[in-house]
């Protein structure tokens, strides 16, 4: 007897989505064709959705309280006979097309349209084109567009069909094939060592989140003035060695911050150093590189050690000491561009600091709006070792030192 | 005060009262009605039957089948009842709830499907201006947006008027359609020219969400016929009889030159106005069960057995066998194929000019393409 999908059906009127309120049969429960199975809630109203098949329920595959969009598979019903007139898809070919439409990146149902293909210049094309380019796994970036300011016609994609139809390779098959085949990438060196730290972290760590905003727009103009020092003492300045600067300087204040758990005895172990690690993005995978001692050293030297050991983190380079004992963590995704990320706990430490893009914003300053550079840094900490307060205290005390320079820099042997 | 000499004929107490022949249980409120047996059951079946299509074409488009369906539960009496009053060359102007109506001019259960599913047999082929209508059993198809089928039969009559053809029009509306300017112009029209057109309005209390009593200050529907010289007489709407009965009434006036009426059927909306609304958000339970009650099909239903023209059986009988009838029509209709592609350019000219028939060529080249090239058309 085969299984086949139920699927939220098009309940009109530009309904994408329903959630499920009430499944009205079971699983394994006989069913008859044209009795209602379930109570969907539209944006319009609460409507039962009758079964289009005799048989028997076989999974439910959404439970009550999820949205489901239309065209989604909701239920499986093993059938009696095949009943002529449904649309009927045994499951494996269902499944077939799922994985074909993830591979093409389609989009959900009536949401917006993905893009083709990542990493090519847009194509213009309108809607009825895209979709039957999607249809036929064909890339539209490959289609010449012979519309105005080459717009992508309907010909085009079907002559270029048919080109691939007569050529060794047509592009329909590799793009179907493709949708079916995967490709097995073994974990392991750098990527294993992440893989099993985050395990290890998001399972046994309890994380909490805070998110400051910081107000760099000072920072920024100081940065400015120390460049020629900096250059001078062959230094690039970034923003991530005051950042550093910063963290240091309010662990010793909440020291806690700098500390880990020892979970066998029971202990809090603070430790009187602080060993700033920093997250690389490698072509190998991620490495958090760590700069010893990071409280007892100067800007410039922060500045110095950040750049070495991402030199040498990205040549796959680093040596076992430069990337073990770290206290305390730095991920500054901002970099590459996330505006606020989460980041996770790089165990044993009690907390990690996440820094995100630098935006340009209007911010309203002594009742003017003016354009100010800021930036959100998110802090995930070890609810086990800190409470919300202490940590939250911190990541201000953090905020203010990178919002006032002055304290930040004040000091003697700051600088260097 | 001088009372102007025409009230007699706008019968102004019958616009404002309410016709009715059987009570809300069914018991004859002035005597038998002296109408032949097969008529009383005939208007009976086509209630029922109107009923379980409506059913059948809700669940239909909960399965996403249908596009959209307008329930019809609980109004079956006006439609039918005034329809039955019309002839066979008499044409019909309908909205788009009164499946009875077209059940009543010989459009079949499987023929409604046709259009409410857009299969092959499709009599409008697909067309989204209207929603049903077929020109064998002269319906014209209806129109989505309400009233503008007012003004239609109003030409329509005017024109058989003036080329002498002796036929009636008839056109159904709701109670929202009387605040559009198509129904004043209409009935205003038909007033001056003594057009032989019956204004069938289906007061079902609710235009969607907006109650009567925001829709119209007018104390009833039918009052407003009086101001254009069109008499209006408020029938309840939920008793077949009443209905057909002043139906009957004003297809003769119109057909023997005296000009239109305005017919105001007072019925209620027991479902949703669509299948895309909620009827739960506006109106409160108890008013739905009081309709309920009063609903035409329970009705006449007592009627008939009291009289001896049915018994429980019989009607047990004649409800198992239209839902097994109808529902081997919707099985049967729902393995029709779909209507191919080719038809949204049929019927747009009578011959097609040259434009036409190459883009016809064209689609027919792309979808033979497309069909070599495997995709699925939808």
């Amino acid at each position: 007897m085969p299984v086949v999908q139920v699927k939220l059906p098009d309940i009109g009127e530009g309904i994408a989505e329903g959630e499920i309120v009430r499944w009205l049969v079971k699983e394994g429960e006989a069913v008859k064709r044209f009795q209602p199975i379930v109570e969907v809630l539209t944006a319009k109203a609460t409507v039962e959705i009758p079964s289009p098949y005799t048989g028997r329920i076989h999974r439910l595959l959404a439970s009550e309280g999820d949205t489901v969009r239309v065209g989604q598979p909701i239920v499986e019903i093993e059938t009696d006979t095949a009943e002529p007139g449904e649309p009927q898809e045994p499951v494996e070919k269902v499944r077939e097309q799922t994985v074909e439409a993830k591979t093409m990146q389609e989009a959900p149902a009536r949401g917006p349209t993905a893009p083709p293909s990542q990493g090519t210049a847009r194509v213009r094309a309108p809607p009825s084109v895209r979709l039957l380019a999607r249809k036929l796994g064909i890339d539209l970036s490959k289609v010449k567009g012979t519309g105005p300011r080459g717009v992508v016609t309907k010909n085009d994609v079907l002559a270029y069909a048919e080109a691939q139809r007569s050529a060794p390779q047509p592009a329909m098959q590799v793009a179907r094939e493709v949708g079916v085949q995967e490709e097995r990438i073994p974990l392991r060196g750098v990527k294993k060592v992440m893989a099993e730290r985050m395990v290890e972290a998001k399972t046994r760590i309890p994380h909490a989140y805070v998110v400051e905003e910081v107000d760099i727009t000072e920072l920024l103009a100081v940065r400015e003035k120390l460049k020629p020092l900096a250059e001078e003492k062959g230094v690039k300045l970034t923003v991530l060695p005051f950042i550093m600067k910063a963290v240091v300087k309010a662990i010793r204040e909440y020291p806690l911050m700098n500390s880990s758990l020892d979970e066998e005895r029971g202990e809090i172990v603070v430790r009187k150093t602080v060993n700033l690690g920093f997250a690389v993005d490698t072509p190998h995978g991620l490495m958090v590189p760590v700069i010893k001692n990071a409280d007892s050293k100067g800007l410039f030297q922060l500045a110095r050690e950040v750049r070495e050991l991402a030199a040498r983190a990205r040549e796959a380079k680093l040596g076992l000491d430069e990337v073990r004992g770290s206290t305390f963590s730095i991920s500054n995704y901002g970099s590459i561009g996330g505006v606020l990320g989460i980041p996770v706990i790089n165990p044993p430490e009690a907390a990690i600091l996440g820094v995100g893009r630098i935006r340009r914003e209007p911010r309203i300053r002594d009742g003017r709006i003016e354009e100010r550079s800021l930036v959100y840094l998110t802090l995930s900490f070890d609810h086990r070792i800190l409470e919300g307060g202490y940590a939250t205290r911190f990541l201000v005390r953090v905020k203010e030192l990178l919002e006032n320079p002055i304290l930040l820099l004040a000091g003697d042997g700051e600088l260097d | 005060m001088e009372v102007l000499g025409r009230r007699d004929i706008l019968n102004i107490d019958r616009a404002l009262g309410l016709y009715r022949v059987l009570d809300e249980d069914g018991n004859p409120v002035a005597g038998e009605p002296s109408l032949p047996d097969k008529l009383l059951l005939d208007m009976y079946t086509y209630m029922v039957r109107a009923r379980i299509l409506d059913g059948w074409l809700l669940k239909l488009q909960r399965m996403g089948r249908v596009a959209l369906h307008a329930p019809n539960k609980g109004q079956e009496a006006a439609a039918v009842g005034a329809t039955l009053a019309l002839k066979r060359e008499d044409w019909l102007f309908p909205s788009y709830r009164e499946l009875g109506a077209l059940l009543v001019r010989g459009m079949t259960e499987e023929e409604i499907l046709d259009r409410a599913l857009t299969t092959i047999d499709d009599p409008l082929k697909g067309s989204d201006f209207a929603i049903y209508g077929h020109r064998k059993y002269n319906i014209v198809p209806a129109p989505v947006p309400v009233a503008n089928q007012i003004p239609h039969a109003v030409g329509a009559a005017l024109a058989a008027k003036i080329m002498g053809d002796k036929i009636v029009t008839m056109t159904f509306f709701g109670d929202g359609s009387t605040s559009r300017g198509d129904f004043h112009t209409g009935l205003n029209f038909a007033g001056v020219f003594k057009a032989p057109v019956v204004f069938v309005n289906q007061n079902n209390q609710w235009a969607i969400s907006v109650p009567l009593k925001r829709q119209t200050a007018s104390p009833t529907i039918a009052i407003k016929g009086v101001a254009y010289g069109v008499p209006g007489i408020r029938v309840d709407g939920n008793d077949v009889i009443a209905v057909y009965t002043v139906a009957m009434e004003a297809v003769e006036r119109a057909r023997s030159g005296e000009g239109p009426t305005l017919i105001e059927a007072v019925t209620y909306r027991l479902g949703p106005h669509t299948t895309a609304d909620d009827p739960t958000r506006y109106r409160v339970e108890e008013e739905v069960r009081e309709w309920e009650r009063k609903e035409p099909l329970r009705r006449m239903r007592r009627y008939l057995i009291s009289r001896g023209l049915l018994t429980e059986e019989e009607d047990k009988a004649l409800w198992s066998e239209w839902e097994k009838r109808i529902e081997e029509t919707v099985v049967k209709v729902l393995e029709k194929p779909p209507l191919p592609p080719e038809v949204v350019l049929e019927d747009v000219y009578e011959e097609p000019p040259w434009n036409l028939r190459e883009q016809m060529r064209e689609l027919r080249d792309s979808i033979r393409l497309l069909k070599e090239l495997g995709v699925e058309l939808e």
